[in-house]
């Protein structure tokens, strides 16, 4: 595919909003749809992935706006939290989201019991790594699958180009590693308070409000934590290879700012829809990329990822890339 | 010897490890009713306990001939560019006997079915389970058995039960409830480092982690990291996961409620730790299977000396794999901004 298949119109950039108040925050003109909520942690504060009486009005909002509207939904339910899961899987298709997010298999057969036909986006712990695996999803409802960031390019439009999904490409933001059902800053946090509720669980003072970090000084090794999930230190960045994502078809891009700042939500989302713009015009002149400024805002550097075949915290200019 | 786990009259089977032929016969041997063996870059370990063909094909002939039921372990995701070389590893494999696999991608389950009809499938513990509907997911795909989570006990098999009739499989080892535990929803080691394989049989892909079949996971969620709100000020030292402990209160309880298999962790531990492992287990599922000893205080000592042997070896490996990180599979370190680092 050549990127004269391509134009602004089929081109989707997105990225995810946990609460109201970063809704307020945040400006998301940049972006042309939102995934609401937090996806790793049902206690975050207004989190819209736990909170179905948040919905409406959020949804109405970006919809009002001329943006699509995605709801996450937990991705690692346990049997205790299955009710609270489906309280709010009753209130979202009630609702006109443009899709609902699921990283969860079980969650996927509930939907699939209810008669779903709400498309269904498969988030980045669904474990998508073969065609194979799309083609079952498929038969789910799911529409769009988020790669499991190991993937690489070259896989990635090997999936999008042999099955009937559509793919989501992350360019930018931190690539999350692992995620948990427990809370490690909460279970290790000297600033937490250790309080248990009568059900027996730890009551959380959201010590995740601060950057917590990982690091092994052997090898310089820093990984960011925000409590349930882990992320890489660096941020992954494609922005000075977006031409060459775009000439390979892909249009659904998406900027992962959990746990990020309003400012840093506005810039990225300047700057890819800015870098966006320039490799599809037909006359533009060369200009920054804007890495500079995007490597102002990753305290731990960039990375591309695994999508050039590397270790993820790995970084190919785009001289190397032409170079290769 | 032991029945076969064919037999509907022997409702647990002990699942043993067989990181190498030496491994597999000590463990049929010693008494296991099944045998679990990943082939070279096919089943998330480093080489040296995974086995190439020919040494996988003996160990199903020996495991067969002797009741013993050949598992194959092959539960990388593989790349969707090598998906027919995972497909011709199951029908190499189940021709020559295996009576089962345990694997981690979705979409290869109901590949395996239309080549193997009646084959048996586990779900690997990498395919990061949650909670009962996902074993009803399973189940539905045509899944025969699930492993369940390390942090699941009684209270979760009975959900389980009430959800889904998918066979049951658990690992040898203790609930535990902190820490990051999250076999299958983790990639921290190859964003930091990996090996892939240039060596070795058929397996030649970009893969990343051990998890899509890179030479080993350095396992760095089990060494010490500092921990702390700013990089720069000093940190606590900690793991990010708790050590596991051996089984054994749990297991009368998990028999009566019709656990299918009990498998037995250590690939990649010394064969003589195995074959003692497999005795005792053998010894301790026989006294309550047919009601000699159901009281598991009585083997407290003796699991406490294997326990010990166990942690030595543990705590061995991820020295080793530590080492190997720092030494193996250098990679380009080029970045933009002045702020990257190594």
């Amino acid at each position: 595919m050549n990127n004269n298949k391509i134009d602004l119109s089929s081109i989707e950039l997105s990225t995810n909003v946990a609460n109201p108040k970063q809704l307020r925050q945040c400006d998301i003109s940049a972006f042309d749809a939102i995934y609401l909520g937090d996806f790793s942690c049902m206690d975050y504060p207004n989190n819209f992935s736990s909170h179905p009486e948040l919905l409406a009005d959020a949804v109405a909002e970006i919809h009002n706006a001329g943006k699509k509207a995605y709801l996450r939904i937990y991705a690692t339910p346990g049997n205790e939290d299955l009710p609270e899961v489906q309280a709010m899987l009753d209130a979202a298709l009630a609702l006109p989201f443009n899709a609902l997010e699921v990283h969860n298999l079980g969650v996927l057969r509930m939907l699939k019991e209810r008669g779903n036909s709400t498309p269904i986006h498969l988030g980045v712990f669904g474990n998508l790594y073969t065609d194979a695996t799309a083609r079952v999803l498929k038969d789910y409802g799911v529409e769009r699958v988020y790669p499991n960031p190991e993937l690489s390019l070259k896989e990635i439009v090997y999936i999008r180009d042999n099955t009937p999904v559509e793919v989501l490409f992350p360019v930018h933001g931190k690539i999350p590693l692992v995620i948990s059902e427990t809370c490690f800053i909460v279970e290790n946090s000297q600033c937490a308070t250790q309080k248990v509720n009568p059900r027996g669980k730890l009551v959380c003072d959201f010590p995740c409000n601060q950057d917590y970090w990982l690091n092994r000084s052997n090898g310089g090794w820093v990984l960011k934590d925000t409590g349930r999930m882990t992320l890489s230190g660096k941020d992954l960045c494609m922005i000075e290879h977006m031409p060459e994502l775009l000439q390979q078809g892909l249009c659904c891009f998406y900027v992962q700012s959990h746990g990020e700042t309003p400012e840093y939500v506005a810039e990225t989302g300047r700057l890819y829809r800015a870098a966006i713009e320039r490799a599809l015009a037909t006359d533009a002149l060369p200009g920054p990329s804007g890495v500079e400024t995007l490597s102002q805002l990753a305290k731990e550097g960039l990375c591309n990822g695994y999508y050039f075949e590397g270790a993820g915290q790995t970084y190919v200019g785009r001289e190397q890339r032409l170079g290769a | 010897m032991n029945a076969s786990a064919l037999d509907p009259n022997r409702p647990a089977c002990l699942l043993a490890p067989a990181g190498s032929l030496e491994m597999a016969m000590a463990a049929v041997d010693a008494g296991a009713d099944a045998l679990y063996m990943g082939p070279l870059g096919w089943s998330r370990r480093p080489s040296e306990s995974e086995m190439n063909d020919d040494d996988i094909h003996r160990a199903i002939d020996y495991a067969n001939a002797r009741g013993c039921e050949p598992r194959i372990v092959l539960n990388t995701f593989p790349s969707p560019l090598e998906m027919d070389a995972w497909l011709d590893k199951v029908r190499l494999f189940g021709g020559w006997g295996a009576s089962g696999f345990i694997v981690t991608d979705i979409g290869t389950m109901p590949l395996i079915r239309e080549i193997l009809p009646d084959t048996q499938i586990h779900v690997s513990i990498g395919s990061g389970i949650t909670n009962a509907w996902d074993g009803r997911f399973y189940q539905h795909l045509g899944a025969d058995l699930l492993i369940i989570p390390y942090r699941w006990g009684e209270t979760e098999i009975d959900q389980l039960k009430a959800t889904s009739n998918i066979g049951i499989e658990v690992f040898l080892f203790e609930t535990v409830q902190t820490g990051i535990i999250c076999p299958g929803r983790c990639i921290m080691s190859s964003y930091l480092k990996f090996r892939d394989w240039n060596e070795g049989e058929g397996n030649h892909s970009f893969h990343g982690s051990a998890n899509r079949g890179a030479k080993e996971c350095y396992r760095v969620c089990q060494t010490h990291w500092g921990h702390g709100t700013e990089r720069d000020e000093p940190h606590q030292q900690l793991k990010l996961r708790s050590d596991a402990r051996l089984m054994l209160h749990q297991l009368p309880a998990f028999i009566e409620r019709g656990v299918q298999f009990f498998k037995l962790s250590g690939r990649e531990r010394p064969t003589e730790m195995i074959r003692d492992l497999v005795t005792f287990y053998r010894k301790v599922m026989d006294g309550i299977l047919d009601g000699s000893q159901t009281d598991m205080r009585h083997y407290e000592t003796e699991l406490a000396t294997l326990q010990q042997r166990w942690v030595k070896a543990k705590s061995r490996r991820v020295g080793t794999l530590m080492a190997r990180a720092k030494g193996y599979g250098e990679q380009p370190a080029l970045h933009a901004g002045t702020r990257a680092h190594g």
